[in-house]
């Protein structure tokens, strides 16, 4: 590895950490210029930046569509696409939601059930009306607005390796915040070892995959999570059915696939659907492998990942067919 | 008058001084959390007992010094034997060091499903493992 460049840049992001490492003679300009279409996504999609399309978009809502660029209105059109194939499990629309609970965090007090119902109230995937025609985007009512949390980071991601791609380089990784992903494998030829965080243990791994040229997200109940002042627990992965913080079985959820765009919101789908539900979800997407632990710490690898991942010291495994 | 003077020269120090720090400490910051710990492999070490140094930031705040055991090739221990950090008397390193021990079990180049805090502790204990590595 020594023998060949290697750069690697950190930066503050999309309310994360990234850190990008690329090999090859360009590594260094490679991942500046990463750096720099991350800060160009996260413009586009930020719904805390006043000039972002998304921002545009939840201003006019109950009012008109917004033109927005092939890149947001393609995100927004694959937004759907899971929603539609996990029903109930995703949704784009989920702002005000985020928005209470984020207020909730802060105060460490748990919603009333007036204010989660009327959160709940505007979140519709299916009031996101796309016009592919005049590449339009727009909310049907008033008080509906869009938040790209689970998503917006797999776009970026699959920007990054585009971007490295462009400067010649054939071996180099991202980690998002704890998304990942992978440009070839790594400058030996073998595939990279991805960890994926233990659930429970901070400073442990529940196993590692291997992957060359493919992302992994995981999506977890550990993330993000506050006590409220009654001491129980809420995490951030919020069911936009209920309105609440998922409670399925699930404590963590990997997604090993081509795109990050695909496996970023499908982590949180997966997450919200429970272990039966989200595997038939995953079904319908080809070629998507996924990681999942319930809350026994009991951990189901799906088929394609059998002879790639393995598991931490004393971690059962199931594979699913 | 002249009172008026004198605070205004008093808070213009004052400003000035406050804002050279932040600019310091911030530059020690963004240092500290750009170190990287993957010119190790992990799949390389011999066995013995390394002594890691690492000399701070630029302001020599997190200098810190470690010895990590590797033993059947594997490290099974690091030690803290120093540390010049004004918040090295907690706990935070050692957090840090059961990771690296947790990672080099399965040789992971990264993880996934967790914000990665590198720390100038973890620049010791690489020093050390690359002595580890050998020639």
């Amino acid at each position: 590895m020594a023998d060949k460049p290697a750069a690697q840049a950190t930066q503050d992001a999309m309310g994360t950490v990234m850190t990008h490492r690329a090999f090859g003679p360009q590594a260094r300009e490679a991942v500046a210029a990463a750096c720099e279409e991350v800060a160009r996504v996260e413009g586009h999609l930020s719904r805390f930046l006043p000039g972002s399309e998304v921002s545009r978009v939840n201003r006019s809502a109950g009012i008109r569509s917004e033109s927005v660029s092939h890149e947001t209105y393609d995100l927004l059109a694959q937004a759907l696409e899971v929603s539609r194939r996990c029903p109930g499990c995703f949704d784009v629309t989920i702002a005000p939601l985020v928005t209470l609970w984020s207020q909730a965090r802060e105060s460490r007090t748990q919603p009333d059930a007036a204010s989660i119902q009327h959160a709940l109230s505007r979140v519709d995937y299916r009031d996101l009306i796309l016009d592919p025609g005049s590449r339009t985007a727009g909310l049907r009512r008033a008080g509906q607005s869009l938040d790209l949390g689970g998503i917006g980071k797999g776009l970026a991601a699959d920007r990054i390796v585009e971007v490295l791609r462009g400067y010649g380089i054939y071996s180099a990784y991202s980690n998002l915040g704890g998304n990942v992903v992978t440009v070839g494998a790594r400058p030996d030829g073998q595939p990279w070892q991805v960890g994926i965080q233990h659930p429970r243990h901070e400073t442990g791994l529940i196993g590692a995959v291997a992957v060359a040229g493919q992302t992994v997200v995981t999506s977890g109940d550990y993330q993000r999570c506050f006590i409220d002042r009654q001491g129980q627990r809420h995490h951030h992965i919020l069911d936009p059915t209920t309105g609440h913080p998922a409670h399925t079985g699930l404590i963590s959820v990997s997604i090993v696939t081509a795109r990050s765009v695909t496996a970023d919101p499908l982590a949180t789908a997966l997450f919200v659907a429970g272990l039966d539900s989200g595997f038939a979800c995953l079904r319908s997407f080809p070629q998507t492998e996924a990681i999942l632990v319930d809350s026994n710490l009991h951990v189901y690898v799906t088929g394609g990942l059998r002879s790639r991942f393995r598991p931490a010291p004393g971690i059962d495994v199931t594979i699913l067919n | 008058m002249i009172g008026w003077l004198i605070a205004l020269a008093v808070i213009s120090v004052v400003a000035v001084t406050g804002g050279v720090g932040w600019s310091r400490l911030q530059k020690e910051h963004q240092e500290a959390r750009s170190l990287p710990l993957d010119a190790v492999d992990f799949g390389k070490l011999n066995d013995g007992t390394y002594h890691g140094a690492y000399a701070g930031g630029m302001y020599k705040w997190r200098a810190n010094e470690c010895d990590v055991t590797v033993t059947d090739g594997k490290i099974t221990g690091i030690q803290m034997v120093g540390s010049s950090d004004p918040g090295g008397k907690n706990t935070q390193h050692e957090a840090l060091y059961d990771r690296v021990i947790a990672a080099q079990s399965l040789q992971v180049d990264t993880i996934s499903g967790a914000t990665l805090t590198s720390k100038a502790y973890l620049q010791a204990v690489e020093n050390a493992l690359l002595q580890a590595q050998g020639e």
